[in-house]
């Protein structure tokens, strides 16, 4: 037993814990500014500390408890999410009535889930960090107090969430009957066709799919994305989507056999290319910001999970590239939307008229990472959807490669349509838009990492690829 | 590695942009002057690259190379030889005079000048880069600054710029998601894991399947073919010149239709000959559709820049049925003859924009006897209409004349109908002109003053290439020549052995 | 395999007939006299006092939680506390920092008024 491997996630708990015990002693009235920068900090530490876990390629605990490259990178792009979701949220809380500094607790306890979903080696450890982060997601996304419509969005994503874990815990106590074991290398030599497996198998990808919002699990992601907080809405949308692809490429890959078993590949190519094309098509008509950004991302749920069609490195390296260019450029957008929702209390994409000239600064930084989602050079997405559909190709797979890009430009018609608001018009009123420090510093960062990883996407690939090497 | 020249012209207009960004918004002399300075510099060096380049030595000159990324096999490569010279003077040429073209743009100027300054920057780099990867990167760079132009400062009048902008922008990407999925295709045919390289002239060396390049030639057709308005995806043409600001029409039109062209001799023919020969005879037939169906509708038009615009789509025609004839003469003339419409079809558009911008109507119709109120004006209108039409003496007839005697040989049916199409050219530029610049005197234009100052540098940039190069058009050939020479002789082996679509018609 | 199952099928549509007889049964047999106080809905035998869907104070619902959290740590206690001697030290630490997290969320809940019945 190696307790050493678990030290990241041990100090992910004690960040979390200390931040509770924080909020108890400190006196009520003191506003709880500080807790965000303390937990930016801790996080920071903790993202230092993971890099020390490069190259150790050890599992623990009987085979529970896995700690490989794979893993190592996809906790740093949790991490790095929650880092700038904290920041740009250290403002958006002051805003809150009340349980202001367990608002940072909770994004901790959700990461430390992911953390324990991304190091995951066995079906029912993945399911105890899918609970840590599915729970704590229900209690954040209704963090606004008094407002309906995000007391609403928590009980939707309340029940959605815990009818999909009771599919995915269907699918995988299945998988145990079937094999008789949990461990999911295990589980690759046991598993051979049967009904039964079919039944498990749709159970998972429903369970999976429902966390990365791939069509057509994607129903609740356009509500739930409208009503949480927009800080939430951007960790909902990149980190959790992030942990649901570690885990789906783990299991898919590592533990279900595709010789003599059965072919989940062509139910996931086939749900692939529709997830493409629906987030994409639907986007276009929205008019709500954070909802043309929920359809956003199941498009880009399709992108990512078309990386899986290669099963090998380079589309693994694909999946992990994209992930971490994926949070960045979405939690810049999402930084974006809070502040404006903030400053002229909407969400409409119509009223973002005139930002340009309000705010240069948030308009240039929405455009780009837009544009960034959308997969236009350079910018870094286009680096993203580079990798992984050429990891498919490689295969002599060509179809997603078409779907994938013509769709991707296509999504450029409504990306600009915001642009085309923001650039064109004049502002509607002179109220300021109001940049606080903190969020400011994770909107030029965003900024900054969007375009230099698109023009020099260099050492993070070579880290990608050294993470997706060590799964096979 | 020696100076780097080449990367100095091509971050200076995005230097110039960086510091725009810290200009205050109404300081409107320094943001243009600032941008004029970073342009010539910009503009002086590919002069310098142009008359420096050797021509006993040959191939490409000015390399730099920079191992960029090292997993997939991306080089930061620059360089220049006598096909991509002439396209780097064009662009400079033209960006420094769009700059000037729009020194009367008092909307959001800085705006304006940073996307301008971005823009030329895009297209310089597809030109001189050597590496197909980062010559994607620029080549999709200019997509969104041409967008945000055209819908804030362009202009709204058949359709709405919006509509024209959003148009264009729509057929360019997905032009290049097919030509996207070729360039991946062609990578990951030409080498094996490991060696793999996006370096054009390695590339050109690997082996391929025939049936393999005729695939990834007709994708890059198609990506390439709808940025050079290549008929049937040519519609986005017209509108959108009509909808975008002087600038842009004059960037769009002069120059980054051309990488079109460009894109299709050095990566098409060079690297897929096999696929090149099987489409030509296509190729050669929609460039007769271009040439003669939107040199029948410019006929129809009644608003200026559509004239101009249809008649870019018909010249590109003749780029393309020189193209098609695939031999040493024929792509000599396709590459001259981009240089010279790049030329003419920005001054028809600064003039044009200069004209808007004053009588704010480009409806012919309503126009009439100019050269009386703006004699300037008319003088550069009617030097680019003559040069549209081919008139010796001036930039366009030499090029065009080579392509004939090019594509004569191969398609002499085909060529006869290009050539008899230069008389509805004839006509409808002619036409058009008369009904703008002569004519009685129309009181109602008077208080209108002629270009002058800054206004003067399109028209006598332009205007002295438009007449230098026509008077000695060894000057444009020569280079052309020693760039497509010696890339076309090792080919012509496979060219003349390979089959055609259908028998080659 | 199928054997094994057999069995436990057949006690499957077994305990299924029984009490779908049993129902049937009843209805025939029994006699239909109804009372409006028959018709009453049944609630521990006390008549029902106005309408059943009312909402319910949010305070049991934060002591049951409290409860049950306390509940599951005594089942961990409890086998922890039997093997004690042979566990040793590691277990002794072990169950520590599991209780002080308890502790701790014992305490926020203390202190945000989870105990007091407002």
């Amino acid at each position: 037993m190696n307790f050493s491997l678990l030290s990241s996630e041990m100090l992910a708990a004690g960040l979390g814990t200390g931040l509770l015990i924080l909020g108890l002693i400190a006196p009520k009235t003191e506003n709880r500014r500080g807790f965000g920068y303390i937990t930016a900090f801790g996080l920071l530490a903790v993202l230092v500390a993971t890099f020390f876990q490069y190259g150790i390629n050890q599992s623990t605990f009987h085979e529970l408890w896995i700690v490989d490259d794979y893993s190592v990178f996809m906790k740093q792009v949790f991490i790095v999410a929650a880092i700038l979701v904290v920041l740009s949220a250290v403002d958006f809380v002051e805003t809150l009535p009340r349980f202001r500094g367990e608002f940072f607790a909770l994004i901790v306890y959700a990461l430390l889930g992911m953390m324990v979903m991304a190091s995951a080696n066995d079906l029912i450890t993945i399911y105890v960090g899918l609970e840590l982060m599915t729970i704590t997601f229900f209690v954040l996304v209704a963090y606004q107090l008094g407002d309906g419509r995000s007391s609403e969005a928590g009980i939707k994503y309340l029940i959605l969430g815990s009818v999909s874990s009771a599919v995915l815990l269907y699918g995988m106590s299945i998988l145990y009957g079937l094999t008789g074991t949990t461990t999911i290398p295990e589980m690759l030599t046991k598993l051979t066709w049967s009904p039964i497996l079919v039944v498990a198998i749709v159970m998972l990808i429903g369970g999976f799919g429902f966390k990365i919002s791939l069509v057509p699990f994607h129903m609740w992601s356009p509500d739930i994305y409208e009503g949480a907080p927009t800080p939430i809405t951007a960790f909902l949308a990149v980190a959790s989507k992030a942990a649901g692809f570690a885990v789906m490429v783990r299991v898919f890959l590592l533990g279900l056999p595709l010789e003599g078993a059965v072919d989940w590949m062509l139910l996931i190519s086939l749900l692939a290319g529709i997830t493409m094309v629906i987030g994409n098509v639907v986007a276009i008509p929205q008019t709500n910001i954070k909802r043309m950004l929920a359809y956003s991302s199941v498009a880009q749920a399709g992108y990512m999970i078309a990386g899986l069609m290669s099963m090998d490195a380079p589309g693994v390296k694909g999946i992990l590239f994209y992930s971490m260019i994926y949070v960045v450029a979405n939690v810049g957008a999402f930084t974006v939307a809070t502040l404006v929702r903030r400053a002229l209390d909407t969400d409409t994409i119509a009223d973002y008229a005139g930002l340009g000239q309000r705010q240069p600064l948030l308009a240039s930084t929405l455009t780009i990472c837009l544009l960034s989602l959308a997969g236009i050079p350079p910018l870094s997405g286009f680096v993203g959807k580079f990798y992984i559909f050429q990891a498919v190709m490689d295969k002599g797979i060509l179809w997603p490669a078409f779907v994938g890009f013509v769709m991707s430009m296509i999504s450029v018609y409504y990306y600009l349509n915001v642009a085309l608001y923001m650039w064109r018009d004049d502002p509607k009123d002179d109220r300021p838009v109001p940049v606080p420090g903190p969020a400011k510093l994770v909107i030029v960062l965003s900024l900054v990492v969007t375009v230099v990883l698109g023009v020099y996407p260099g050492p993070l690939g070579e880290l990608a690829t050294m993470a997706a090497k060590s799964l096979f | 590695m020696g100076f780097p020249l080449l990367t100095i012209a091509l971050l200076a207009p995005i230097i110039g942009a960086l510091i725009l960004m810290f200009v205050p918004e109404d300081e409107h002399r320094t943001i243009k002057g600032i941008s004029a300075f970073f342009t010539g510099i910009s503009l002086i060096l590919s002069l310098v690259a142009y008359f420096g380049y050797d021509f006993a030595l040959g191939g490409y000159q000015f390399v730099e190379d920079l191992v960029w990324i090292k997993e997939i096999g991306v080089t930061y490569a620059m360089g220049v030889d006598g096909i991509s010279l002439p396209m780097l003077l064009l662009t400079n040429l033209i960006g420094f005079s769009a700059v000037f073209a729009s020194w009367n743009v008092n909307k959001r100027p800085k705006t304006f000048f940073v996307l301008l300054l971005l823009l030329i920057a895009g297209v310089m780099g597809t030109f001189i880069s050597r590496d197909l990867f980062i010559f994607f990167l620029f080549y999709e760079v200019v997509v969104i600054p041409l967008y945000i132009m055209v819908v804030i400062w362009g202009s709204t009048k058949r359709v709405t710029k919006e509509y024209a902008g959003m148009k264009l922008t729509i057929y360019l990407l997905i032009g290049s998601a097919f030509l996207l999925v070729g360039v991946i295709a062609l990578y990951l045919n030409a080498f094996p894991v490991g060696e793999r390289t996006f370096l054009i002239e390695k590339l050109a060396q690997a082996q391929m399947s025939d049936s393999f390049q005729i695939f990834a030639f007709l994708l890059l057709l198609i990506g390439f073919g709808s940025l050079l308005s290549m008929f049937p995806f040519h519609s986005w043409s017209p509108d959108g010149y009509a909808g975008a600001p002087t600038a842009v029409s004059m960037i769009h039109a002069g120059v980054l239709k051309k990488i079109g062209g460009y894109g299709l001799i050095r990566i098409g023919l060079l690297v897929l000959p096999v696929g090149a020969k099987f489409w030509a005879p296509v190729i050669a037939v929609l460039a007769v559709c271009n040439v003669a169906y939107a040199a029948m509708i410019a006929l129809a038009q009644k608003d200026l820049k559509y004239v101009v615009g249809y008649s870019s789509v018909s010249h590109m025609g003749y780029v393309l049925i020189g193209f098609a004839a695939l031999n040493v003469i024929g792509i000599n003339g396709a590459i001259a003859n981009m240089f010279a419409h790049g030329v003419m079809s920005a001054l028809f558009f600064a003039m044009i924009g200069f004209v808007y911008e004053k009588t704010h109507t480009r409806w012919i119709p309503d126009m009439g006897g100019l050269a009386h109120q703006m004699p300037r004006a008319a003088i550069g209108l009617m030097m680019a209409g003559m040069a549209s039409l081919g008139l010796p003496g001036l930039v366009s007839f030499i090029p065009e004349f080579t392509i004939f005697i090019g594509a004569f040989k191969v398609y002499p049916v085909l060529a006869t109908i290009c050539i008899s199409a230069i008389i509805i050219t004839a006509l409808y530029t002619l036409r058009a002109l008369a009904n703008v610049l002569f004519g009685p005197r129309r009181p109602e234009f008077d208080q209108y003053q002629d270009a002058k100052g800054p206004e003067l540098v399109p028209l006598v940039v332009l205007g002295s290439v438009l007449v230098l190069a026509g008077f000695f058009p060894s000057l444009l050939m020569d280079m052309v020549n020693s760039g497509v020479e010696p890339m076309l002789k090792p080919l012509m082996d496979t060219l003349n052995s390979a089959p055609a679509i259908g028998g080659g018609f | 395999m199928l054997k094994e199952y057999l069995a436990i099928s057949m006690f499957f549509i077994v305990a299924l007939l029984i009490p779908v007889a049993v129902i049937f049964i009843s209805r025939l047999v029994a006699p239909k006299k109804t009372t409006p106080e028959k018709e009453e809905v049944y609630e521990c035998g006390v008549d029902t006092v106005g309408d059943t869907w009312i909402r319910f104070k949010t305070s049991y619902f934060l002591y049951a939680l409290v409860f049950v959290v306390f509940d599951v740590e005594t089942v961990f206690l409890y086998p922890w506390a039997v093997q004690f001697q042979q566990l040793g030290t590691f277990a002794f630490v072990e169950m520590f920092i599991f209780i002080a997290i308890l502790v701790v969320g014992f305490w926020y809940a203390w202190k945000e008024g989870a105990l007091e019945w407002k």
